[in-house]
């Protein structure tokens, strides 16, 4: 088989395999689904180090051939998708609170598998076949991870909003098609669209949708912090913290950079979209009172930086973009996973049942800090440097204001990673809590192997900008200068002051709340104007999907279901009605009287008579 | 006359001469010389229309024009069916059994007759004596509603009598003869055709009321709801399907509809035709009692053949012609359930029946491979015979006549859908709870006839070589 193949038919074959095993059996699926995703991750691993690849099966006819297509940036991203796959399976190896593990597997190795199968391809069409794909798996997986009816609701949820923005996916990549004249991307990235007439605008502006959309970007992150509460730690540490983020991010930048030539006003309106999602979500993020839902928040607002970057259009910020999507994917897995370990110790993730946990798990509380302080950004930890990145490419723009939204944002994650840390793993431990033990060996192996990839992309940042990012630019054809370092620049400066403010934030809010850790954002929570915001918030006023299920759908609805009743009426109603009058009227008629009877008779003989003699008969 | 189906005339009528004196000391012995004949005379026909030979060379060899050989195919199945049925169906003490076979067997021959007969008074004559006989037949078991039905289909059809006697008259004066080639080579010339056609006109309107198109169907309801049982199959099935549709298709031959010659005649059967078919449909809808409905059902296709008939070309001919046969296998079967029911429930009052598919599963069945058959579902043989007619219509630019066609079917479909379900389907009714299956052999002509109607259904491309052939012969 060919290797691109491998890891997109070992996962679904074992997927299927699984499918065939007992419910009962122990280990075993685990132990399948494992070995299937690190044979996957070392054939990805393969796949990135071999110079790129192709494979072209003739598919559905008129140019739409099933094309593989191991460019730079599809092996880095097949690799990223392997890497968090087998990390997900190990950790879930021991964790009960996935739901049934036959169905938790079957939907981690399916969407591993179309994930594999999105990033690799290269035409158009066969991308958007996995990327459907994926779709179907997500519902399964929400819906399949809890046995509750809240589990079955966010996960229509979920489908419905990424069901309507995949149809925006599919219409602009048909009319890109159409434009383009061909569906491979890779033909059309020789010759690029521009954004010079309506047609390719309003194509383009559909695949920027799609792209958003499956990153979790504002406004179609709404079902993520449902999934939080309603499904499980390690389906929010493997979709919506890593492989979403990936196969968004990644097709938002081949859309941008690859497909299209975009021009000023869209890059305003990527980065608008960019400092917009931060912020609301990063505002979110910080009230919240649970752990799960806490981090997915941060889940939305970090993919504001990476839109951010990728809107910059400079090549310093898709760098960072870029990298920042990586990074993102790991710490932000690595904190899901450090949730789940919580959770699965301590038995809660509202945040104000907990405390004090560093003392009973110290190596959870090792990596939550790592990740803690990769996503705020804190120097020398990867976090920092793609954000950095991201910051330069916002500023080389001319538009400073993009810059400080980041930066405002970057204070407000760090203090609501302040506020989480400190009630989760400090403070005074509840006494429920007194026997809380260290997570098993299963989930802290792949928590402290991403905790430690954090690092090391930290510290040796120049080694992933070089060995990844770099050669992602090559694929995308942007030329790049030189990216990595640490400088001891304004930037760096600015990102310290951040801290501090940060810090002091953290000591008022706790001055304010009590000395309650988990009270310490009482203070911004309930600030003058912020308080009927954050109200208007929590009843979902801001919700479009919730908003349009309570008023746009049951009138739609209505009038569907008027119309329907009205064309019921007419070839329904309408035509018993009138058969049942004239056969009614039929009956009565044929009542056995033979004087009607007769005179029927002759009076259609005298008429039959007399047209017959009238027409050419007598004359 | 056709001398070379003369034998299936004769020898019918012989027997029933024979059946009184042989029967006079053994009813039984009625019972079997009718289905001997009637079964030898099948079997004798399937050899002439189907060996080898025959269908190898494409019926070429056919005698007469094969319209006749097909028809009495279709008297001679129907009969059997009938006088089969009846051999089980009837009282042992019914004082007149030899006389009822007597009758049915006059009744085949009269019916071969009309269909072998080349000039328009043997026609006639025949005609008469089948209308003798079938007063005779529906009055069987002397009940009031027989004797009533038996009264209404005379006084009704006395009329038609008389018009077809006056067009014949009138056919004599100005032709001058009244053979069926005369007419034909008469109305290819160019001559005007004048009092010709009307006579003509005449002559048909006798056979439209005799065949119950509307607005002359009045009697035809009374009359099959009355008659003994097994004999409402036998006229609804074929008497009254020969004694009036085949004598108009064979005047839409002579008159040649399809090239425009009495064009407003052939407008005329067209609409009543269509009338037909809808008031027929229509009616059937309400009706409560079972064989009142498929009497309103048998108006409703009478139209259709009478619809193609008066559009007269080669397509719409070898649709009619097929439809005569299709009609004669479905109803039957219909009117031989109808029977079945009556005996096993002892009632055909719709509202009362309910639920019998569980204890007359076959009765049930066959009805169902008969409704669909009718309302034209493929691959059942009724469908191909309702396609070619709709097809002709639509191919004549007739696209009205066509899609209502069409439509009526569907309506077709839904009258009998609702007497399935009041009759089989759904819950057992008390008239239910004590209704057996019928015995096997009342079951059988049903059974065959479902078969024929599934077979020409599959096997319709051999078929219509067959009809193509008649189709060719027919229109010269």
């Amino acid at each position: 088989m060919n290797l691109l193949l491998i890891p997109i038919v070992l996962p679904l074959v074992s997927a299927l395999a699984l499918l065939l095993m007992r419910e009962k059996t122990r280990y075993l699926k685990e132990v399948l689904a494992s070995a299937a995703a690190l044979v996957s991750l070392l054939a990805a691993a393969n796949i990135f180090l071999l110079p790129q690849q192709e494979l072209v099966y003739s598919w559905l006819g008129a140019g739409m051939n099933f094309t593989l297509r191991a460019d730079n940036l599809s092996a880095f991203l097949l690799l990223a998708v392997s890497l968090f796959s087998a990390a997900i399976s190990i950790y879930s190896f021991s964790l009960p609170a996935k739901g049934s593990s036959k169905w938790f597997f079957f939907n981690l190795l399916m969407t591993q598998s179309f994930a594999a199968g999105a990033a690799l391809a290269d035409n158009m069409v066969a991308m958007l076949f996995f990327w459907e794909g994926l779709l179907v798996f997500l519902y399964t997986f929400i819906a399949l991870s809890q046995d509750t009816a809240a589990a079955k609701r966010t996960a229509m949820k979920a489908f419905l909003i990424n069901g309507v923005t995949d149809l925006c996916l599919l219409v602009g990549i048909t009319i890109t098609g159409y434009i383009a004249g061909t569906m491979s991307m890779n033909e059309i990235s020789h010759n690029k669209l521009t954004l010079d007439y309506g047609w390719s605008v309003f194509a383009y502006v559909l695949l920027l949708i799609g792209a958003v959309s499956k990153a979790g970007a504002f406004p179609f992150h709404t079902w993520i912090p449902d999934a939080a509460k309603d499904s499980s730690a390690p389906f929010m540490a493997y979709v919506p913290a890593a492989i979403d983020k990936l196969l968004g991010i990644y097709f938002l930048a081949r859309a941008s950079v690859y497909l299209f030539q975009l021009n000023g006003t869209m890059s305003l309106i990527l980065m608008s979209l960019g400092a917009v999602t931060i912020l609301v979500a990063v505002m979110m993020a910080f009230v919240q009172k649970d752990y799960k839902r806490l981090l997915s928040y941060h889940a939305v607002s970090q993919t504001g930086y990476m839109i951010l970057g990728i809107g910059t259009l400079n090549p310093v910020g898709i760098a960072g973009g870029l990298f920042h999507m990586i990074n993102h994917a790991t710490y932000k897995s690595c904190l899901f996973m450090t949730a789940g370990a919580v959770e699965r110790q301590a038995g809660t993730g509202d945040l104000s049942k907990l405390g004090g946990l560093f003392r009973a798990m110290p190596l959870t509380g090792l990596c939550f800090l790592i990740a803690a302080a990769a996503i705020s950004g804190i120097a020398p930890l990867n976090g920092f440097f793609s954000k950095e990145l991201v910051y330069k490419g916002a500023l080389d723009t001319g538009y400073p204001i993009f810059f400080w939204a980041a930066e405002l944002g970057s204070f407000l994650t760090l203090a609501s990673f302040l506020k989480l840390g400190h009630s989760v793993y400090f403070g005074s431990r509840p006494e429920e809590l007194k026997d809380t033990k260290e997570a098993p060996f299963s989930m802290l192996l792949p928590m402290t192997a991403l905790a430690a990839i954090c690092v090391a992309f930290g510290f040796g940042a120049r080694l992933p900008i070089e060995n990844f990012i770099g050669p992602c630019m090559v694929a995308l054809n942007i030329q790049t200068p030189m990216l990595s370092g640490f400088h001891a620049d304004k930037l760096y400066f600015v990102s310290v002051i951040v801290i501090l403010a940060a810090v002091i934030n953290h000591m008022l809010g706790l001055a304010a709340g009590g000395g309650k850790p988990s009270k310490s954002s009482d203070h911004i929570h309930y600030a003058p104007v912020l308080k009927e915001a954050y109200a208007l918030a929590e009843r979902r006023a801001f919700d479009l999907y919730e908003q349009s299920m309570d008023r746009v759908v049951p009138v739609f609805s209505l009038l569907l279901f008027k119309v329907d009743r009205f064309f019921d009426w007419v070839i329904d109603t309408v035509p018993s009605r009138a058969t049942g009058f004239l056969s009614g009227a039929s009956s009565r008629f044929h009542n056995g009287s033979y004087p009607l009877y007769m005179a029927l008779t002759l009076a259609g003989a005298v008429i039959y008579i007399l047209l017959a003699a009238g027409n050419g008969g007598l004359k | 006359m056709d001398k070379a189906l003369l034998a299936f005339l004769i020898i019918p009528l012989f027997a029933a001469v024979l059946i009184p004196f042989a029967a006079r000391y053994r009813p039984r012995m009625a019972d079997i010389l009718a289905n001997v004949t009637l079964l030898a005379g099948l079997a004798n026909l399937a050899w002439l229309a189907l060996s080898p030979s025959m269908i190898a060379s494409e019926f070429a060899n056919l005698p007469g024009d094969g319209l006749s050989l097909l028809l009495v195919g279709a008297i001679y199945l129907v009969g059997l069916c009938v006088t089969f049925f009846s051999a089980w169906f009837l009282d042992e003490n019914l004082p007149n059994r030899p006389a009822y076979y007597s009758l049915l067997l006059v009744s085949v021959a009269a019916m071969t007759g009309v269909v072998t007969s080349t000039d328009f008074f043997t026609l006639y004559v025949f005609v008469e004596v089948l209308a003798v006989t079938s007063f005779a037949l529906i009055t069987t078991d002397e009940s009031f509603a027989g004797v009533e039905g038996a009264l209404k289909y005379f006084f009704l059809t006395f009329p038609a009598s008389a018009l077809i006697i006056v067009g014949l008259a009138i056919l004599m004066l100005t032709l001058g003869s009244l053979s069926y080639e005369n007419l034909r080579i008469f109305m290819s010339s160019d001559i005007p055709a004048g009092p010709v056609t009307f006579g003509a006109a005449l002559i048909m309107l006798g056979f439209i009321i005799k065949s119950g198109v509307v607005p002359f169907h009045a009697w035809t309801p009374d009359a099959y709801q009355g008659a003994y049982a097994p004999v409402s199959a036998h006229l609804a099935g074929i008497v009254t399907k020969i004694s009036g549709v085949y004598a108009l298709i064979k005047m839409a031959t002579l008159l040649r509809f399809f090239d425009g010659r009495a064009q407003a005649l052939s407008e005329m059967l067209m609409f009543l035709g269509l009338l037909s078919i809808a008031v027929g449909a229509i009616a059937a809808l309400r009706q409560k009692d079972f064989k009142r409905m498929l009497a309103f059902s048998s108006i409703s296709q009478v139209g259709y053949i009478v619809l193609a008939a008066g559009l007269g070309t080669p397509l719409a001919l070898i649709g009619a012609v097929f439809h005569l046969f299709n009609h004669a296998t479905f109803k039957t079967v219909l009117f031989l359930n109808s029977a079945s029911v009556e005996r096993s429930a002892g009632t055909t009052d719709m509202d009362k029946l309910g639920g019998l598919e569980h204890s007359m599963p076959w009765t049930s069945w066959t009805s169902v491979v008969a409704l669909l058959s009718t309302a034209g579902v493929p691959p059942l043989s009724g469908f191909w015979s309702k396609l070619l007619i709709i097809l002709a219509l639509w191919e004549s630019g007739l696209r009205t006549y066509a899609v209502l066609a069409l439509l009526f079917s569907i309506v077709t479909l839904a009258y009998f859908m609702v007497m399935q379900r009041k009759v089989f389907f759904g819950k057992k009714t008390a008239a239910a709870e004590s209704s057996p299956e019928v015995s096997a052999p009342l079951l059988a002509p049903a059974i065959v006839m479902c078969g024929l109607i599934v077979a020409l259904g599959l096997l319709f491309p051999y078929f219509y070589t067959y009809l193509k052939v008649v189709a060719e012969r027919i229109i010269i």
